[in-house]
């Protein structure tokens, strides 16, 4: 195994590969500082960008982009107070007021130095259990996937989101979009009212461009306000120099913390559906309670930059762990780097390792070179971070907007493509303002025909209802997607009890 | 030069380069019907780049799986007709009509080439307790019905068990999966005992993963001589997968002139050949008019099939 990394290093580290791999770094870590672009949204601009090059070079790009999003997220948060994207919110609680006591440069650094060790604990799961867990999928029959699938959905319906009824009937009208278009085993038109494109199903990554592009940002575009630009006050030329050993130091003198922030994340990225955004906020949540003097936290301690940024990026680990085990999506990113596999003629799934090793060695290698990467790209180019980020919104969202459409048009050269982001662009607008979450509802769409064609080739194997039950696997993930639909409602009560209204945010899940 | 013959010149210059020069220049779509990483896409992915070589512009590949490999068909049939859409397919284009999968017949394209052959091997999932024909033959007795054989519904990894069912006596259950390379996962976890698979799977028979239990040939493969032929076991059933590029309907006949040429030479590559020998796949090359026929051949051939098989719902 240690032999198929160190060529796989060696293989990445070549310009053909490291090129793109840097190119990526560099763009998520803009895309991730960049307040309302979402590393979802930066993915989708850079695949069309991929489709010319060789399988790894793309895969590199955007494993870059990834890494480069989760750590690039905290710029604005320690410095601006404001989210570069929603899997740093809660690096803002302590960044922020860290940054305010006049030590901006530790609080950025605290949170890049977490970001880079959390990420790097990530790999040794992401190269140690993906070949394990790959052999454990093989294990997974239709019944297993099937409850995977349920799990998946009740869980981002019921833990995310403000009100779990309409994020379930989010999620539903999802699964109901699949439902259209001719049926996934024998061919028959469904929902169709005799419109001819309808026939091949609504393709599922312009769905996703349309919501998480479009609707987004349209929604960012109300909330910037008369014109104003709210950055007008900044102070770009802020002083930023640190000690990195002390800031390390910092880091190291609490290894529990770290090791159980990045645990967080990595499970909450194997997880299918749950990402980023749930994995900081729980990490920090488990910091505070765990810790010795819980008042403190949100008045700038680093324990709350730590646990919050080491998160993140273990979840990109874990959410590249199920890309590669399972074959299916952990989040909206990975959603999209399985999309650009099949354009690479790859099969992602159980025998993806055994059947690619070269590839999947690459992919290993390139998560863990791209913290280098991105450790390099900030420490040279941070200080002009803030001037970056602080670009008009105006000249940004419209050719963030241009871009995610020409990535819709390019997956398969067909306007029909962008008919669909247009549409779903809008529906997701409309859910926004009805208060309806997206996540759920992209993960319908995402999930909705494996789901179908799992339960269908188990009632064809077998007739027995009862198997989903009484098969361990599955019965067990069956009684987990129960247990957190039901602790999804007693949040909730105990919430609305207290008189607290949940919050209600973006979801880059 | 009279101003004359300028103008003839220049009207010359006009109009032929929309004829000659025109085609292709821009990307070359060939769509394959199934998943990423299956047989049908093994076998197209080292012959795209073939075919972009003498061709003259890039040949992209898109895998448009789902509904037994018509989607991608009714996708490219309702393509424009300008040899920009190409599909690759294989007998499941007649399979799929007669058994009421699909609407879309050969004859709603243009033959352009037949390119490979692959004769098919009944494989069994290495979880199964018997390991050879007689114990297959056996269990299916015993348990008529309940052996799972994992197809692409009214494809041909469901004619092949059937006409094995058929020839044999006995009964199976099938259950829907898409291509080989899902069916390869659900084999190799023992969720499924039975599939039609290929050669190309030999690596996992040698790592034990698998069990070839044996190949409808009439003589048995040099490439695996231990594997029995079903007619050796007395079971007559002789089948392989044929797979050839279609174009929609209406595509001009200099269009098709020259991705048959194309096509002729992507063929005879030794990097195409080499490839297909290591899925011990046989190169069968044949040209637009012979294909044509040989698909006429092939669709009564697969209806008789299906009428035998009691598949046939036209």
């Amino acid at each position: 195994m240690f032999e198929l990394l160190a060529s796989g290093i060696a293989n990445i580290v070549q310009f053909k590969y490291l090129i793109p791999l840097a190119i990526g770094s560099l763009i998520g870590v803009v895309g991730g500082a960049l307040p309302g672009i979402t590393i979802t949204m930066t993915v989708i601009v850079v695949l069309p960008f991929t489709f010319g090059l060789e399988p790894l070079q793309g895969l590199a790009a955007m494993i870059g982009v990834y890494v480069g999003g989760e750590t690039g997220g905290l710029i604005t948060s320690c410095l601006l107070g404001i989210p570069g994207k929603p899997s740093a919110v809660a690096t803002t609680f302590d960044g922020f007021p860290m940054a305010k006591k006049g030590e901006p440069g530790r609080a950025l650094w605290l949170g890049i130095w977490a970001s880079i060790f959390g990420g790097l604990l990530g790999a040794v799961v992401l190269v140690g259990a993906t070949g394990p867990l790959a052999k454990m999928a093989l294990e997974f029959g239709p019944w297993e996937y099937f409850s995977l699938f349920v799990l998946a959905l009740s869980m981002v319906a019921g833990l995310v989101e403000a009100s779990l009824v309409k994020g379930l009937v989010a999620g539903a009208i999802g699964l109901v979009i699949t439902v259209l278009g001719n049926d996934p085993v024998m061919g028959k038109p469904r929902l169709t009212f005799g419109i001819e494109f309808l026939e091949g199903g609504v393709p599922f990554l312009p769905v996703l461009i349309g919501v998480f592009a479009f609707a987004q940002l349209m929604s960012e575009v109300e909330r910037m306000g008369g014109g104003r630009d709210a950055f007008a006050a900044v102070d770009r030329a802020v002083n930023l120099a640190v000690s990195h050993f002390k800031v390390i130091g910092e880091i190291l003198a609490r290894p529990i913390l770290l090791l159980w922030s990045s645990f967080i994340g990595l499970v909450i990225g194997v997880l299918p559906a749950i990402g980023g955004s749930a994995a900081n906020m729980l990490a920090y949540d488990q910091a505070k309670k765990f810790s010795k003097h819980p008042e403190k936290f949100g008045t700038g301690i680093p324990e709350g930059i730590i646990a919050s940024e080491s998160s993140n990026n273990a979840n990109v680990a874990g959410s590249l762990v199920t890309i590669m085990a399972f074959g299916i999506p952990g989040d909206a990113v990975t959603a999209v780097m399985l999309g650009a596999l099949t354009i690479h003629g790859i099969q992602s799934g159980p025998l993806f390792i055994l059947q690619n090793p070269v590839l999947a060695y690459g992919m290993f290698a390139a998560y863990i070179v791209a913290h280098a990467l991105v450790l390099i790209i900030l420490w040279i180019g941070v200080r002009w971070m803030l001037r970056i980020v602080t670009v008009p919104k105006a000249a940004l969202f419209p050719v963030v907007l241009v871009l995610c459409v020409i990535g819709a048009y390019a997956l398969n050269n067909t306007m029909d493509n962008i008919y669909v982001l247009l549409i779903s662009g809008l529906f997701g607008y409309g859910m926004v303002k009805f208060g309806f979450p997206l996540a759920p509802f992209i993960l319908g769409v995402i999930l909705g025909d494996q789901i179908e064609i799992n339960l269908v080739r188990a009632i064809m194997t077998d007739d027995n209802p009862w198997l989903f039950l009484t098969r361990p696997i599955s019965g067990g993930l069956l009684i987990a997607s129960v247990l957190s639909v039901a602790l999804a409602v007693w949040q909730h009560r105990r919430q609305q009890r207290k008189g607290v209204a949940p919050a209600q945010d973006d979801v880059d899940f | 030069m009279t101003l004359k013959r300028m103008i003839a010149a220049f009207g010359c210059a006009l109009f032929a380069v929309p004829a000659f020069a025109a085609y292709p220049d821009r990307p070359i779509k060939m769509v394959v019907p199934w998943a990423a990483g299956g047989d049908t896409d093994n076998i197209f992915r080292p012959f795209a780049p073939m075919l972009q070589k003498h061709v003259g512009q890039t040949v992209v590949i898109a895998n448009v799986g789902g509904a037994s490999g018509t989607k991608g068909a009714k996708e490219s049939k309702d393509s424009p007709p300008d040899g920009y859409t190409l599909l690759a397919v294989h007998d499941y284009i007649h399979s799929t009509y007669y058994t009421g999968v699909a609407e879309v017949n050969y004859h709603d394209f243009e033959p352009i080439c037949l390119i490979a052959s692959t004769p098919s091997v009944l494989t069994a999932s290495p979880k199964t307790a018997w390991g050879d024909w007689k114990g297959l033959l056996a269990d299916a007795k015993a348990r008529p019905g309940m052996i799972t054989v994992g197809a692409t519904l009214g494809s041909t990894s469901h004619f092949f068990p059937a006409l094995i069912e058929k020839a044999a006596g006995i009964k199976f259950k099938y259950v829907s999966y898409e291509g080989l390379a899902p069916r390869m996962n659900a084999i190799l976890g023992g969720h499924i005992d039975l599939t039609d698979s290929n050669l190309t799977q030999k690596g996992k028979v040698d790592a034990g993963q698998l069990k070839f239990i044996a190949i409808a040939t009439e003589k048995r493969s040099s490439e695996m001589p231990n594997v029995p032929t079903l007619k050796e076991l007395g079971v007559n059933v002789v089948y392989d997968v044929n797979r050839g590029v279609l174009a929609p309907k209406g595509t001009p006949a200099d269009v098709l002139g020259k991705l048959e040429s194309s096509c002729a030479a992507a063929a005879r590559e030794p990097s195409f050949v080499d490839s297909m020998k290591k899925q011990a796949t046989d190169v069968r090359y044949m040209g637009r008019k012979q294909y044509a026929d040989w698909l006429k051949g092939n669709d009564d051939l697969n209806k008789a099939l299906a009428k035998d098989l009691g598949l046939l719902k036209r």
